[in-house]
Formats: structure tokens, sequence, C-alpha cells
């Protein structure tokens, strides 16, 4: 994605305490620049029923058919969307890190607004999955205004957790999924990254669609350092002293490791990855969605 | 390696700050909370390793840096040629050692020798030293050799200072001298001394040092000094029994640098006391003293005068000897007796001796034509006055005999006298004949115009003699006779002549007003009394003496096997010389004896002595100094200047700084590829 002078700066929206006001000017802005794009727009089908999930309003249930099969089947309106996304949202410790700006989590809250606030806005399902080391907000794939609102508030009210364990949502997730749904993880992905690429592969077998978005701040990516200091695990609180600028061959050497293992694991797996800075515009995470959801659907 | 400016190597402290700092931040890292430590936590050991060996190595150039350039301040240089350089000029020095007598105060001589040995300890091999000892004069000597251990043991030898004075001038003199004769290109003179002002005393020579010749003092007198001294004691010359008004003055003077304000002053005759008086000095640096005396009988005693005791004893006693006689007894021969009184010597000769009470003298008076044997008889001294040529054969046989058997005569012809007939009368006992009496004309006068004033006659009598002559006679002195005083044209005034154990003294013009004003000088009457005291008592030896006075003894005895010389303590000391003097070297009494007679000395220190003001060494420095000779330098200073040349032919110091701008250079690279 080229740049954009109508790009917002991460550390403008930080000092925006409303989220939803934050999600609208990031997808604002985003479609503002994005007027000559040919993904202008998509058709949303009507196509069947549905299996019940939790969560499903009980309004949309179709009693008859619940009389005739014993199963709870939501009828599908017309307008319904054919998309049901779930954002999957690490809210771990590691998360919490920032090294002056926003930190990674509060980029990926703002990342999760705008685009909930995107997908609602293309009348698109969306479901919000929020852990650290267990599941803590479990928020089903609708597409109603009300709706947009819970999710941004339960957002709002997300704070970092302790430790991480990415896996246990995904696989949640893929067990409940019945149709083809795209999931958006956003995490640092600083767990066991083979077990979660595993998962993620599963869900991507499942014939789901599955973008990660890897959020790191500038300063893990760089490790721009000077002196020696003592630095402390976030989530394990486990203590290391050395100096930064011995180390940092060898610190970007292993980072580089593992972000180029996630980038090619999810790339051999058609999982569309994206690797973000927290000092970089949002904007690029929304074309990648953009992108990923005009080729599938 | 020596350096130019060493103090600046106080600066290597400094190289301990990095060293400091390293260690401190060491201890207390900042902390950081990170999201994760897996990328570290697998980094390289041998990484970490190398940094911890960079860090270390970091500091060392740090602290290598400060060491390098406080290295480069302080001037190194490679100094194994200076010993050689500075041997190249191998020195003569002559070190003078103040033996005088005010060192004896505290340790002043022993932190002498001790100078003096560490000023032969800075000498080398080809260096050369002599050593002289002095007060007054040279007290013992060592001539200039090699030999410094030799010299140092000279020094370790010496037994103590003398009682002699100071005197600089002269030793340096001989120093110089000693100096000559060396062929070192650099010469020195060292005095260590205590720096007496009164070692230069009238010194107003100009004398100097030879050009080149460099002087160097040594102070041992400094720090404060409490001194009460006996300036000066004047006891009677002369006691006549039964009298007692007589009184012994004592100068008190306090000369050390603190003030002492009060002391005891005691007069002790024959160990007795006999006086004792407080002095209080509050107000000013000195106090005349008197101590009555008396004494009932003829005799000789010893005296002793006392101060309450200070921190220097040697000058807390003055001795002196009081000879006790009876009165003197003079008959005087009138030649010319006259009814007008101021034309009769008689009259005016009365008058000088016949004190209104008490008097040192009985007299009496005769016409010249009454003169016999028998009128000779105890009589001590004979005064002819303007007579003579009228003496019959027997008269002048008895006058002789008188003289011979140790009678005296004072003869002062006048107008009266036949000059050939008084030659024939008295000429053999005369110490001059008479050639012709002689009138100025018109106002035409005469004046004395030389005399010896150390004769014991004229010592007293310190006054000018500016009394106008108008009359005298001619005389022609005897080969074996003194003069004593002499005209303006060359005339002899007054003769002395030994004749037999008597002596004779001849005036050669008038005891009256008639030839000359000496009657109406206040000077007439001391005049008189002097010169029949002296005529009385020839011997007339001094009351006391001082530390290196001359005494003859030769009135004693005539030669050394037959005097016995002791000390009061009662050791026996020998003559100096050949001689028959001895030289005062030791306060306090000193008695001869030989068969005939026997006699008691006392011996003091010299005053000057007791003063302790001193001179700044510099003002000797620059009294003495050439101005050729190069301006004064230590042999600390002349090292430096050697260092500072062969510095800066060297010059470490560039390749120091260079090598500092290289680790500089290592330092900033490693230092960017570090964490400080």
């Amino acid at each position: 994605m080229s740049a954009n002078t109508n790009f917002i700066d991460p550390s403008v929206l930080a000092s925006l305490d409303n989220l939803e006001l934050r999600a609208r000017v990031v997808v604002e802005g985003f479609l503002n620049g994005l007027h000559k794009s040919p993904h202008r727009g998509f058709s949303v089908e009507f196509t069947d029923y549905r299996q019940y999930h939790r969560g499903d309003d009980m309004r949309h249930v179709d009693w008859k058919l619940y009389a005739r099969s014993d199963k709870f089947y939501i009828k599908q309106y017309e307008d319904e969307t054919n998309v049901r996304c779930y954002i999957v949202l690490d809210a771990s410790a590691s998360m919490a890190y920032s090294s002056g700006g926003m930190s990674k989590l509060e980029y990926g809250r703002t990342l999760a607004s705008a685009l909930a606030y995107f997908i609602m806005r293309q009348r698109d399902a969306v479901g919000l999955i929020t852990f650290d080391e267990k599941v803590k907000d479990f928020i089903p794939a609708l597409c109603r205004q009300p709706h947009l609102i819970r999710i941004l508030r339960a957002l709002a009210q997300l704070e970092a957790g302790t430790t991480t364990d990415v896996v246990k949502p995904l696989a949640d997730l893929a067990m409940n999924l019945n149709r083809k749904s795209l999931v958006i993880l956003i995490s640092d992905l600083l767990d066991d990254e083979d077990r979660i690429l595993k998962t993620l592969q599963s869900l991507r077998a499942m014939g789901n669609d599955v973008i990660v978005f890897q959020v790191m701040d500038n300063a893990e990516l760089n490790f721009e350092f000077h002196e020696a200091t003592e630095f402390i695990d976030s989530e394990t609180a486990e203590s290391y002293i050395t100096s930064p600028a011995a180390v940092r061959e060898a610190y970007l050497e292993n980072l580089n490791g593992f972000l180029d293992k996630c980038r090619k694991k999810c790339q051999t797996s058609g999982i569309d990855y994206g690797l973000l800075n927290t000092s970089q515009p949002l904007d690029a995470a929304l074309s990648s969605y953009i992108f990923r959801r005009a080729k599938s659907f | 390696m020596s350096f130019l400016a060493p103090l600046f190597l106080l600066g290597l402290l400094a190289a301990a700050i990095p060293i400091a700092i390293h260690l401190i931040r060491k201890e207390k890292p900042p902390k950081m909370v990170f999201s994760t430590l897996r990328f570290l936590k697998t980094t390289s050991k041998k990484m970490v390793l190398f940094q911890q060996i960079q860090q270390w190595l970091l500091m060392a150039l740090r602290a290598g840096l400060i060491a390098l350039l406080v290295f480069a301040f302080a001037r190194p240089l490679f100094d194994s040629s200076l010993g050689e350089l500075v041997d190249a000029a191998p020195e003569s020095r002559i070190i003078l050692l103040d033996a005088s007598m005010s060192m004896h105060y505290a340790d002043r001589f022993e932190r002498a020798v001790e100078a003096a040995i560490d000023s032969i300890d800075d000498l080398g091999a080809g260096d050369e030293v002599g050593v002289i000892v002095f007060g007054s004069s040279a007290m013992r000597v060592r001539e200039l050799d090699a030999d410094l251990e030799g010299a140092r043991s000279f020094v370790r030898s010496l037994d103590g200072p003398g009682m002699e004075s100071t005197n600089y001038i002269p030793l340096m003199r001989l120093a110089d001298d000693m100096l000559a004769s060396s062929r070192r290109e650099r010469k020195s003179v060292v005095l260590v001394s205590d720096f007496q002002a009164n070692g230069l005393e009238g010194e107003d020579s100009g004398w100097q040092l030879a050009p080149g010749v460099v002087f160097n003092g040594v102070d041992v007198g400094e720090g404060p000094s409490r001194n009460l001294f006996l300036a000066d004691v004047r006891s009677p010359t002369q006691l006549i029994e039964g009298k007692s008004d007589y009184a012994v003055l004592a100068r008190v003077r306090s000369a050390g640098t603190v003030h002492v304000d009060e002391a005891v002053v005691r007069l002790l005759i024959d160990g007795q006391e006999q006086a004792r008086e407080r002095v209080s000095l509050s107000d000013a640096s000195e106090q005349v003293v008197r101590l009555p005396l008396s004494f009932d009988s003829a005799g000789s005693h010893r005296g002793e005068v006392q101060v309450s005791t200070d921190d220097f004893e040697l000058d807390n006693r003055y001795y002196f000897t009081l000879d006790v006689t009876p009165k003197i007894k003079v008959l005087v021969l009138n030649g010319e007796p006259s009814d007008n009184w101021f034309e009769d010597e008689a009259h005016w000769v009365s008058l000088a001796l016949a004190a209104p009470e008490e008097s040192s003298f009985t007299v009496s008076t005769i016409n010249d034509d009454e003169l016999t044997g028998a009128s000779l008889e105890g009589v001590d001294v004979v005064l002819f006055l303007n007579g003579g040529s009228d003496l019959s054969t027997v008269q002048s046989a008895a006058l002789s005999r008188f003289v011979e058997g140790g009678g005296s005569l004072f003869l002062a012809p006048g107008d009266r006298v036949n000059a050939e007939r008084f030659n024939e009368r008295l000429g053999t006992i005369s110490p001059a004949r008479l050639l012709n009496s002689h009138l100025p004309r018109g106002s035409d006068y005469l004046m004395i115009a030389d005399m010896d004033r150390r004769h014991p006659i004229l010592l007293p009598l310190d006054s000018e003699w500016n009394m106008r002559f108008q009359g005298y006679w001619n005389t022609s002195a005897s080969p074996d006779a003194r003069v004593i005083m002499e005209f303006d044209s060359g005339a002899p005034a007054l003769v002395e002549r030994r004749y037999g154990d008597g002596n004779v003294l001849l005036f050669s013009s008038s005891l009256d007003t008639e030839w000359n004003g000496l009657p109406l000088q206040g000077l007439f009457l001391p005049f008189i009394h002097e010169s029949l005291r002296y005529l009385a008592q020839p011997s007339g030896k001094e009351r006391a003496y001082q530390i290196g006075d001359v005494i003859d003894l030769s009135s004693i005895a005539v030669e050394a096997a037959s005097l016995s010389l002791s000390t009061s303590a009662g050791e026996t000391i020998g003559l100096d010389g050949e001689g028959m003097v001895y030289r005062a070297r030791d306060i306090g009494f000193i008695e001869a004896v030989s068969a005939a007679r026997s006699e008691v000395y006392a011996v003091n220190t010299m005053p000057q002595e007791s003063i302790l003001e001193r001179v700044p060494v510099t003002s000797i420095q620059d009294l003495v100094t050439n101005p050729e000779t190069k301006p004064v330098q230590s042999e600390e200073v002349k090292t430096a200047e050697l260092m500072s040349t062969i510095e800066g032919s060297q010059r470490l110091w560039w390749w120091v700084l260079l090598l500092v701008i290289i680790i500089l250079l290592v330092e900033t690279r490693l230092a960017n590829t570090s964490y400080r």
C-alpha cells in the first residue's frame, strides 16, 4: 500500500478516547483514500439456513423448521451478509508493551474496532474473541448496529492479562464455526508459534479464511537500546541483564527468524499474514482485509 | 624514566574515575519491562562474554587515556644520561661550620653538624670537599680532597662549639683562597651557622668571593631565643683599704628574640654573696644594677656577678679580680716654689691629688734641696717638678737607688731646669736626655699629635688632647725607653723607661700654666692620677679578660718552667707558644704562680656573642656573591634544567599524545559498537 496523506497516525488515534470515534476516523479516512479502488463494494446474497450458535438472537430461530428437525435453525434474512468475520484479539501481558507510543494492545484494540466498524459498514457479520491465557470475551458474529456497540464496549473494557495461550481460543473457535468464516487474529504471536500455526492451518483447512496481523512494537523490531539494561519479561517476570549493543545483532537474527517462520508458514498454508509496526498507520491492515475479502467472497 | 613535572602524576588518581563509573554502573543497570526475553536468551553466550570483555577493554582504554594524558603533562624523559651530565661538572665545596660561642645555644651545633654532613652527602664521586670550623678565626681546618667519608668523620669528630665570637668574612676569605687552588669547574662555599648579626659587624670591606664561587647558607638558628646576659660589669680598678663607697656596676641586657622581664643579679666575692638586686626589664631591653662593695683590708679577691638562669647559661656569669691596696704615697719635689700659685707646679699637682675625702694618695711636698735618702723611705712615687739640675750627686744617687729598688719617678722639667746639669744628675735613670727647651715664636704652639692609647695610663683617658703647648723640651729618648705621646713636631711628649725594678716617666713640659694649658683642662687630674697609679703599680693588670685575649705572664715568671698555671677548677694548663703568654680559652679564673709572686686572672665571654640577633642568609649571600657569578642554583634546579633540556630533545610527550589519539579512535570505534 502506498502512503496516503489521509492516513491517521497512531499517536493521533491514541488521543481519541472514544473507541467508536477512533474506528470511524480510521475507516472513513481509509475509505476516502480508497475511492479509486477497484474493490468498491461487493454483493450480499441470501443463501441458506444455518445452525444455531450460541449467542444468536433467538428471535431469528425458525421455529417451524425446529419442529420438523428438532434442531434450532436460524433463519437467514435477505439482507444478512454472507460473510462472517471473527476478530481474535490477543490481550496477553506481552501485548501491553509500548516503547513510547501506542501499546500493541492499544494498537490491536484500535485495529479490531476499525475492522469491526468497517465490516459492519459492509453489512457483514462480525464477532469478537479476546484472550490471554484463556478466553476473556466471546461475542458471536452478527450484523446489527447494536452489536457493533457491544463489540466496541468489550474492546474498550479490555485490559492486558497475564500469559498467552493463542491456541485455545482458536481451537474453540474452530469447533464452533459451522460455516465458512473469516478469522482475523491480532496478536504478537509470542507463544509457541508452531502450535499457533498448526491451529491456524486447521482453521484454514476447514475452509475458513484466516488473516494474521502480527503486531510488534518498533523497539521490538529494531531493538535500539543503548544502555546495559535489566530486561524483565512482561509475562514471566523473569529478568535478564545484558548489553543491547552486544546482543542486538543476535536478537534481530532471532527475531527475524521467528517472523520469517511465521510469515512463511502462513504463506504456505494460504493464510494472509501482515506484520504491523505500532508506529505505522493502521491502513495496511484494512487493505489486507479488503484484499482478502474480495478474493475469497 | 623521569618527569619534568612529576606533580602532574597526581592526576593518575583520575584514572580511577572510569573504573568507578564502570563498577558502579555495572552494579545498577536500569530495569525495563520487555515483551519477551525469548530472543535475548537465545543470543550467543560468547557474544555476551565478548561484550563483557569489550566493556572491560573500554574501561581500560578510558583509564589508560587519562593516565597517558597525565603522563604527557608530566613531561616524561629517559634520564639514563642525566647522571653522566650532572657528574660531568665535578664540584669543590668548602663547608664553613660555625663553632662560635652562640652555637652553644640549644641544639644549634648538633643541627649544624647534621647540616654539614647532609651537605657532604649531596656530593658525589669526583667532587671534593673541605671543612673549616670557625669562630672569630679558623679553629680546625680540613683541606680540600675527594675523601668524602673522611670529611664526614672529621665533622662527626668535632667536640662542640668553642667560646669565640663570630666573624664571617675572614673565614670566607680563607675558603675562597682554598677554592682558588681547585681545578674543579664548580666551586661553592656552604656556610652552616646561626647567622648572628655581629658576625658582620663593621664589615665594609666590600670583599666578595671569586667569580663563579657560589654561596649557600644553611641556617640552624631559627626559632625564638631567650637570653639575659651581663653586657658589661664595671668593678673598681683599684680599691683602697677602708674606703666604703665602692660599687660594682652590672649592665643586664635581654638579647634574645623573646624578651625576658625579670631577673636577679648577685654579687659574690670569694664565693660569698655580698649583694643581690632584682631588675625589671619590662619596659627596656637593659638595666644597670649597682651592687655595693667594701673591704677592710688590703689583698687580692675573686669577684663574680651572676644573673638568673635563662636558656643560655654561658653568659650568665661575669668574673673579675679585685686588688685592695693601701694608699699610694707620693713625694712631690718642688723645683720652683712660687708665690704665684698658678706658676707653682706643686700647687696644681696637690690640687689634683688631694681629694677632700678618701683620696687614694698620701701626698707630701718638699723642695728639691730638702731631698734625702730618708725622705724617700716608704714612698711609692716621687714627682719631680721643674727640677733636677740642682740636685747634688748624693741626692741623685739616692734617687737612683730609690728607683732601682722599685720606686717610681715622674719627671716634669720646666723653664727652671738646666738641660746639661739635668742630664748629668738624672741622665742615667731618665727615659730621655734633655736637648733644649723650645718656645714657639709669637702665638705659635704645639699640640699632642700622637699617642699610644693602649698604654695603661692613656687607656682610661678616653678624651681628646687638644690643649696648647707654648713651651716644651726637645728630648732624645733612651734606646730602652718607650715614647707614649708625641707633639705634632715629632718631639716626645711623654716617655717611659724601666730602670731596675722601678719606672720613670718624663713629661717634656711643665705641669703648671707657664708652658701649657694642661692644668686648666679636665684631663689634668685623671692624667696625674693614672700616671701615678701606673707608676706605683706598674703591673696594673686587667680586671678581667675576654675569651681570646692574650694574658702576658712575663711579670710573674721569666720562663715557663718556673710558672704554674691552673684554672679555678685546679686543672693545670700550658702556655701558648714560646713566649710567656697564655690565650684565654675558657671562662672563669686562671691562677699563675711562680716562686716570686702569684696572680689571678678572670676570663669572661665576649658580650657580642650573647646578642643573638640574626642576619638574613640572603644578606650575607648578597654581600659576598660576586656579580659575575651566575645566579645561585640548587642541585635540584640544575637537575631540573638539565632534565628540561633532555626532555626538549626527546619530546616523549608528543608520542604519548599520538598514542592517546590512537587509543581515542579505538575507544570511539569500540564504544560505538558497545552500549556505552
